[in-house]
């Protein structure tokens, strides 16, 4: 195809050239000023006439019918166009620069572009390279990789290990602390960010300060975190390819008592509570199922972590995309697959599968076209969709009912014995009444499909209006979202097996089943189904112009949003979500070296009343380059090439205060037909009303939150080859949404009541640092490293006037855990009965339960005793730092990631739900811990330090399951992220298979993990029983052709 | 052109984009949303309001929310004695308070916050039914009386549970200031004068009797007179009645909270509650409320099984005769899942779910009822001799009550009917899940064995039995178990108040305000007297004269009072009275300290089962006496003050 036009080129220059008198043919090569590397692609064409020719692969050109006096502009996507007078010359040389404001020197900010010199908000622009990470899921690259942000991830299941993420921290305790996510100008949600490939990615930028997102007016006040993706660029297409293939193995698995020791534990739990009480599991079942050669069917001792996981999982991703173009039209395209699968094992017997398999496919689709020659319009198009197939409630689920699953009660299935021949099902274990529960059986059963499809259009229209006044563009964009999801599940209903009898001489056994209403065949059952159509306009008119040494910019923005949902729920719910707002900024800067910046935002939402639905958030700002400063030249040249010290102050808003549920505070909302209200009446009951409930009360004053942001910043760079930039931030949360709390119960009423009333402040530093060197043509050596602290505490926070004082929120961290203070284990039921009274846990405690401490010395341990311990339970800290080096083709980088200031809290409890999973062990039949067994206090070994106090079965014990400093642990962690070695084949060999570039490389990641917590993975925190965070070992290969 | 293009352009996107923001704000459409006014805009809504003002009445009558029935001593959860918990077959949090743990940080049972919502919907009805269009002026006056006369329930529960409280005369508007809304408890006295007001306002306004079987469960007059006499007969009991023990209760601003009284004083409450309760009756007499008389008996029985049923079907028989007040709120499935819990396995599975028998009724209760002579065992010259815990087999003079040749103990033979119309037991017969009833033999009946192997025995650690006694008086005639996990139950509107209670009222007003002698002892026997009838036992001249080591007790004030007290255990037990009883008689420390007993359910042979042995100790201090106020609303509110010893 590109030979045909360039043969077409080459037709019509020649047409042209017998036009001309003393023409001759020049040459020339097109290089790359930084790398010296050939630009293939680059145009070349004669000033003032329609010619021009394409360089071919390595960069070179050849041009005919030129004369001496014309001249020739060399042009390449992202480079400083460059003009040569042909003169005498007939071979060139042409060397290209980077385009110093459109590549590296421009910043993305809020609805535009901003020069990195004079940028005065808190902008933190992250290289796209160091989001590479060997996972389907963006989101856990940003921990310790972007300076401002405060990332950890809870669980390692494929499809749901979206980390956690926070600009700055969390810095309210309002109901929305997630920032807002732009893709490309559409607000989507963080799954949509996790699903991003990073080679798509042109920029990812956080706004941090109020100058930066002051424009998002009422929705920015959590932080920012705005991505475009690549467009089509002016050249000959270029192909980009990526394949991976990767494995992946828990980081940690925790560990269980084996069964015997779990039976004996059992027991031991009942006597030493009550003597006089009936054992679960006989002395002869004990016995017999320790011996080694035991029947296992007679005697099960299951290893249900064995039988339910493999020891790795797999996962594929590919990523295809072209990018190209002409003067006219510039596209790029790409479609990418991944496909993660979980650890789950599947039962051969059965015909489908019923492991964790998600399979994401996007297409993407930006093409710009220069409609006129100042009109340039621009169409995006995107499809994500995702089909998940997986156990029927999912993998944290299945590791949940693991550790809920009695290890020898019965095997996980019989195997088909003479007396059941024929019979078309499993035989699934189970015992007594069939109600107790099997993983393997619930694992095996069935399984769950998802759908989530997700399309996304933008037409985008750039009118450059500088035939009005030069400087003068206009923009209007609108898109349009619809996502919808999925869920369908299809399952047995198992059959269960129990053993019948068993005669212990003959060795014969008969197996008897326990229900008849099992299926042979899959049942179905249709769950959430969503829809969610969004759209979006904004028009934007924006003027940039230099009259001499000042630069002027301004910029207005109109946005308007609405948001639809299908099966919402509830009529007010079913309503549109509506936003509008105008934004502007100006901008003035002076020589280069003083800036000045004022923006405002001025919001609207439909959630409150008319009399509070508007709000204007100004900001501010202003910086200083020290570094352009004339006297300042000598050091600049020598040491420190960049010195910039910037701050800015003004406020932004959060609308999404309460949970949506509560979307209408303005309004009272009530349940006309309340079935928890209503009444019966009747000789059979057979006449009810149901009733009429307040769900809430009307409050006309509810409004937005409003956050007083404040940044200072020093950037520094030094012998060009290290940059830093440190930022001090502070914060100021006012007009948090919370509910009252002084309307005594007394009142009757039926919903709380909730104001803005509450306050918090938060401070902070980032700091992020970039070194490069060039040691010679051959090496390279790289390394970076970035910090994030946030701290955060209540200034105000409505609560009753408790006599002690550490009960008050005021002044604590918003992450701030209340607890006992766990002194240590009673040594006797003596000592128990001799301490202040316990008894407001419920239960009966002695000798082997946790000693609380009475800290308002009442006598009684109660709730006021309860004071702030540990650290927040989100971090504090996180950081990063790695390095990276290079040599020939060879290439290697190592990073590590840690967070710090942080404490969890064991889960001590029994709970068993889908959000909790207590580690208590007997209740619910939950299995032991091997820690624990290991440090327990018995009566035997009164260990008052143990870890575990005395056992209790069959019943949580709520004096020692309390939150107490008892179950507190250090959160802080350093681990080995990634190591990455790859290499680079050489162009000359490449070049042969007409690739510009290809690269293997293998990755690591969370190879190694440094902790004062060893029972599991630290970054689950309390949630340890949860699907374990994952070990991934990648390789990979990276292919550019032209 | 260009520069045209241009401006249309522009000026379509700002339409586009910016229409009138405001218009593009108001989502909401206008007067589309339900606001409270809307209730009262048609009768057919306003009888929803109507019934929001019922659904706070305590689901009387199961376990998690009966506050009189797993919390006290009548009856115990296996969870007592196995210390396990492992099933949530039911909810444990009332037995908590059985077990001592209450506390005021996390009070068990609170229904303080739903109470006061309750009496403020109540208001709201009274301010707003007026205007409803489609409602005749005597059917507002109707609503109006029984959302009065919920008002008044709702601060008796209140007062019941916490004694003094904060007493609701109208409800504070929504923009009360905060000084307002920190109300103060009202004292003893005052909040019950306030009850018995409101229920004197309801009281003209109700109907006699309801007006169809659909509107049973609504409040009539019998129901608001018979209230009152129980609110009367509270006033006047010595807990809330000039209580000196609780003296120093006084709320910050130095009012005490149970006024000091005069001997004379006292002894008015019980002067007015003796009109009160007369009234009552009379009310009930002209509705045509009486004692049941198993009349509506359909089978043919012999004596003994016609007399123990009638016992049965006077409480649990749906609408019957006595009944004055049934609770028609507690559901179906709840009552359900609570026969479920009680109930004995009857099938042949011995691991059936059919009968969990997770409830069981401790020895003190069972030694409480009477002898067949109507008397104490303590008293019965017949018994003076006799070792209960002496093993017999089953004779023939009691085949109906025990099988016959089976082993039990004495404790079990010549007992009063209500005994085998309560009880079940190791040895007893069942009446109910069988084929036939007419002419029913003796050797047809069903029967327990809850010792070891029997049907009804332990079989693992999560079935019961727990005592070894079953509340049998729970079960209707019609609830089965028909296989493995299969049960049948039948619902029976919860009796709130029955005339036995109001007669027992009556009798023990009477014996305290004039003792066994006075104006009203014709009355005071009258009643007694038709309770023990009905029940198969002598009257009370009978039985202490001719066959007790007291005659002539009854002639005593503190001994008429003693015979009143047993005898309403007795009629009422398991009708979650005891747990209020005993707090008002002030005599909770001594039953306390019989401590909660059962066989020993973990024996096979007769003489390893009958051995009596401790499940629990239970102690009982001036703590308990009222319920803790949650320490969250003392620190909201710091004007309430909290009950001595929490």
């Amino acid at each position: 195809m590109r030979k045909i036009i360039s043969m077409l080129l080459t037709v019509l220059l020649a047409v042209g050239a017998l036009a001309q008198t003393k023409t001759k043919t020049v040459k020339g090569v097109v290089y790359e000023e930084e790398t010296g590397q050939t630009l293939p692609g680059a145009t070349v064409s004669v000033v003032g006439s329609t010619r021009g020719v394409i360089a071919d692969l390595d960069g070179a050109f050849e041009i005919s019918g030129v004369k001496s006096s014309d001249e020739l502009k060399v042009e390449f996507f992202g480079k400083e166009p460059q003009t040569i007078k042909v003169g005498d010359g007939t071979n060139f040389l042409v060397k290209l620069k980077n385009q110093a404001t459109e590549l590296e020197g421009a910043v993305t900010v809020a609805f535009g572009k901003q020069r990195k010199e004079s940028l005065i908000g808190s902008v933190t622009a992250i290289d796209v390279a160091t989001l590479k990470v060997p996972s389907s899921n963006l989101t856990t690259a940003l921990a310790g990789n972007v300076a401002g942000v405060i990332a950890y991830q809870r669980t390692g299941e494929p499809g749901q290990d979206n980390a956690d993420f926070f600009v700055r921290g969390i810095t309210t305790f309002g109901a929305n602390t997630s920032p807002l996510i732009l893709i490309d100008n559409i607000e989507l949600t963080s799954t949509d960010l996790a699903r991003l490939q990073p080679d798509d990615i042109e920029s990812f930028s956080i706004m941090k300060d109020a100058t930066a997102t002051a424009l998002y007016g009422a929705r920015g006040a959590n932080g920012v975190i705005y991505v475009t993706t690549k467009r089509g660029q002016e050249g000959p297409a270029k192909i980009f390819a990526r394949v991976e293939t990767s494995i992946s193995q828990p980081t940690r698995m925790v560990e269980l008592a084996d069964p015997v020791t779990y039976m004996k534990a059992y027991n031991e739990g009942i006597s030493t509570r009550d003597p006089l009480a009936e054992l679960q599991y006989s002395f002869d079942k004990i016995e017999q199922t320790g011996k080694p050669g035991a029947n296992r069917l007679i005697y099960p001792a299951n290893d249900w972590y064995d039988m339910l996981f493999k020891n790795f999982a797999t996962a594929y991703r590919a990523n295809i995309s072209a990018r190209g173009g002409g003067k006219v039209a510039r596209y790029y395209v790409t479609g990418s697959f991944t496909e993660d699968t979980g650890i789950l094992k599947v039962d051969k017997r059965n015909s489908f599968n019923n492991n964790i398999d998600q399979k994401t496919y996007t297409l993407r689709s930006n093409v710009d076209i220069n409609v006129t020659k100042t009109t340039q319009l621009a169409v995006r198009l995107t499809g994500n969709f995702t089909d998940y197939t997986g156990p029927l409630n999912g993998g944290n689920d299945v590791f949940k009912q693991v550790v809920h699953s009695d290890p020898v009660l019965f095997p996980a299935y019989y195997p088909v014995d003479d007396e059941h021949i024929g019979i078309q099902h499993i035989m699934f274990g189970n015992y007594d009444d069939g109600s107790y529960t099997n993983p393997y059986a619930n694992l095996v059963k069935g399984y769950r499909d998802t759908q989530r499809s997700q399309m996304i259009a933008a037409v985008e229209l750039n009118q450059d209006l500088s035939f009005i006044t030069p400087g003068l563009k206009f923009m209007t964009l609108f898109n349009l979202t619809r996502l919808s999801y999925y869920e369908v599940n299809r399952q047995f209903s198992p059959y269960w097996y129990t053993l019948d009898s068993y005669d212990s001489y003959t060795g014969e056994y008969h197996v008897k089943r326990i229900n008849d209403d099992g299926t042979d065949y899959l049942q179905y059952s249709e769950k959430d189904k969503t829809i969610t159509n969004t759209m979006y306009s904004e028009s934007r008119l924006n003027y940039a112009r230099e009259f001499g040494k000042h630069e002027v910019t301004g910029l207005l923005v109109l946005t308007a949003r609405e948001q639809l949902n299908a099966n919402a729920g509830s009529l007010q719910l079913s309503l549109p979500s509506r936003n509008a707002g105008l934004s502007g900024r100006f901008t003035y800067g002076w020589d280069k070296r003083y800036f000045a910046e004022f923006n405002f935002g001025y919001n609207g939402s439909e959630r409150f009343h008319k009399s509070h639905r508007w709000g204007f958030f100004p900001s501010f700002g202003g910086a200083w380059v020290i570094s352009n400063e004339p006297w300042f030249k000598k050091v600049k040249d020598k040491y420190v090439h960049n010195l910039k010290l910037r701050a800015s102050y003004g406020l932004v808003g959060n609308d999404n205060i309460g949970n949506a549920r509560n979307r209408f505070y303005y309004l009272s909302e009530m349940n006309m037909n309340s079935t928890n209200l209503q009444a019966t009446f009747g000789e059979f009951r057979g006449v009810t009303y149901k009733g009429i409930d307040v769900v809430r009360y009307a409050n006309e004053a509810i409004t937005w939150e409003t956050s007083y942001k404040a940044n200072y910043a020093i950037e520094l760079g030094l012998f060009k080859k290290l940059d830093v930039i440190a930022e001090f931030f502070t914060e100021h949360r006012k007009d948090i949404f919370m509910s009252r709390a002084d309307i005594p119960e007394t009142m009757g009423l039926q919903a709380g009541i909730s104001a803005n009333i509450g306050e918090a402040k938060a401070h902070g530093i980032d700091i992020q640092a970039d070194y490069k060197h060039v040691i010679n043509q051959d090496m390279w050596a790289s390394a970076r490293a970035n910090f994030t602290y946030s701290r955060s505490k209540y200034l105000v926070y409505e609560e009753p006037e408790y006599p002690e004082s550490y009960r008050q929120h005021a002044g604590y961290s918003l992450k701030q855990t209340w607890g006992y203070i766990a002194e240590r284990l009673f040594i006797d039921d003596e000592e128990a009965a001799n301490s202040p009274s316990q008894a407001s846990f419920g239960v009966q405690y002695g000798g082997g339960d946790i000693k609380y401490t009475d800290v308002n010395g009442d006598g009684v341990i109660t709730e006021a005793d309860r004071v702030p311990i540990g650290l927040p339970t989100s971090p504090e800290i996180i950081y990063g730092f790695g390095t990276s080096f290079g040599w020939k083709g060879l290439d290697f980088s190592v990073f590590f990631q840690g967070l710090a200031n942080e404490s969890f809290w064991i889960d001590a409890t029994a709970d068993y739900s889908s959000s909790k999973v207590g580690t208590a062990p007997f209740v619910h039949n939950t299995q032991l811990l091997k820690a624990y067994y290991d440090s327990h206090w018995s009566e035997d070994n009164r260990d008052v330090y143990a870890l575990w106090p005395r056992f209790s079965s069959a019943y949580e014990n709520k004096n020692n399951s309390a939150v107490s400093t008892w179950w507190m642990r250090d959160g802080s962690f350093l681990r080995l992220k990634q190591l990455e070695v790859g290499y680079t084949l050489p162009y000359k060999w490449t070049k042969k298979l007409r690739m510009e570039n290809l690269r293997v490389y293998f990755q690591g990641n969370n190879l190694l993990c440094w902790s004062r917590f060893d029972l599991w993975d630290p970054e689950l925190a309390g949630e340890g029983l949860n699907y374990p965070i994952q070990r991934t070992f990648n390789i990979g290969l990276h292919v550019t052709f032209k | 052109m260009k520069k045209i293009y241009t401006a249309i352009m522009i000026g379509l996107t700002a339409l586009l984009s910016g229409i009138s923001c405001n218009k593009f704000l108001d989502v909401v459409p206008n007067d589309g949303l339900a606001t409270i006014d809307m209730a009262f805009n048609l009768r057919s809504t306003a009888i929803r309001y109507l019934a929001t003002c019922y659904a706070y009445m305590p689901n009387d009558g199961v376990p998690a929310s009966d506050y009189g029935m797993l919390t006290g001593d009548e009856m115990w959860d296996l969870v007592g004695r196995i210390v396990s918990n492992t099933s949530a077959r039911v909810s444990n949090n009332l037995f908590q308070i059985a077990r001592g743990f209450q506390s005021a940080s996390n009070v068990y049972g609170n229904d303080w916050a739903s109470m006061y919502e309750g009496i403020r919907c109540c208001d709201i009805l009274v301010e707003n039914i007026d205007r409803v269009p489609d409602m005749t002026e005597q059917e507002k006056k109707q609503w109006k009386a029984e959302v009065t006369f919920l008002k008044a329930y709702y601060h008796f529960n209140l007062v019941r549970k916490w004694g003094p409280v904060p007493i609701i005369r109208e409800s504070l508007p929504m923009d009360s200031d905060v000084e307002t809304v920190r109300v103060y408890r009202d004292n003893i006295d005052d909040c019950f004068d306030f009850i018995m007001e409101l229920l004197d306002k309801a009281y003209p306004d109700l109907p006699i009797t309801n007006l169809s079987t659909d509107e049973y469960g609504r409040i009539t007059q019998p129901i608001c007179a018979a209230l009152k006499a129980r609110v009367a007969v509270y006033a006047a009991s010595p807990l809330f009645n000039g209580n000196e023990e609780e003296a120093t209760l006084t709320d910050n601003q130095g009012r005490q909270l149970f006024p000091s009284k005069t001997p004379e004083q006292k002894l008015a409450r019980w002067t007015a509650a003796v009109e009160i309760c007369k009234k009552a009756i009379d009310v009930c007499d002209e509705a045509n409320i009486k004692l049941y008389d198993g009349s509506t008996i359909d089978y043919r029985l012999v004596d003994t099984l016609k007399r123990t049923l009638t016992i049965r079907k006077a409480f649990n028989e749906r609408w019957n005769s006595e009944l004055i007040w049934g609770n028609t709120q507690t559901a179906s499935s709840l009552t359900s899942i609570f026969q479920q819990l009680c109930m004995p396995n009857m099938t042949d599975y011995t691991h059936s779910l059919g009968g969990y028998r997770f409830i069981g009724v401790p020895l003190k209760i069972v030694d409480q009822f009477y002898t067949r002579n109507g008397l104490p065992t303590e008293n019965d010259t017949e018994w003076t001799t006799i070792n209960p815990m002496e093993l017999k087999d089953g004779t023939e003079d009691h085949a109906y009550y025990l099988k016959k040749g089976y082993t039990t103990v004495r404790l079990n033979f010549n007992r009063e009917p209500r005994f085998y119309a309560s009880l079940g037991f190791d040895g007893g017969t069942w009446l109910g899940m069988m084929t036939k009833y007419n002419d029913v033999l003796a050797e047809d009946m069903n029967y327990i064995e809850c010792r070891i192997g029997g049907k009804q025995g332990k079989t693992g650690s999560e079935n019961g039995p727990v005592t070894g006694y079953f509340p049998k008086k729970l079960f209707p005639l019609e609830c089965t178990m028909t296989g493995n996990n299969s049960f049948t139950s039948y619902w029976f509107p919860w009796p709130m108040i029955r005339l036995t209670d109001l007669y027992l009222l009556y009798c023990e007003a009477i014996n305290e305000a004039e003792g066994p002698n006075g104006a009203h002892s014709a009355d005071l026997y009258k009643y007694l007297d038709a309770i023990r009838a009905r029940a198969g036992i002598p009257d009370i001249k009978t039985s202490w004269d001719q066959f007790s080591n007291n005659p002539g007790y009854y002639n005593s004030q503190p001994g008429m009072r003693e015979i009143i007290h047993r005898e309403r255990q007795n009629e009422l037990v398991f009708e979650s009275q005891r747990y209020w009883d005993i707090r008002r008689w002030k005599t909770a420390p001594s039953e306390y300290l019989k401590n909660i007993y059962g066989f020993t359910i973990t024996g096979s042979a007769p003489e390893d089962y009958y051995v009596r042995q401790l499940i629990t100790t239970q102690r009982f201090g001036l703590k308990d006496y009222f319920w803790p106020i949650s320490t969250y609303y003392l620190e909201r509110n710091p004007n309430l003050v909290q009950n001595i010893g929490w």
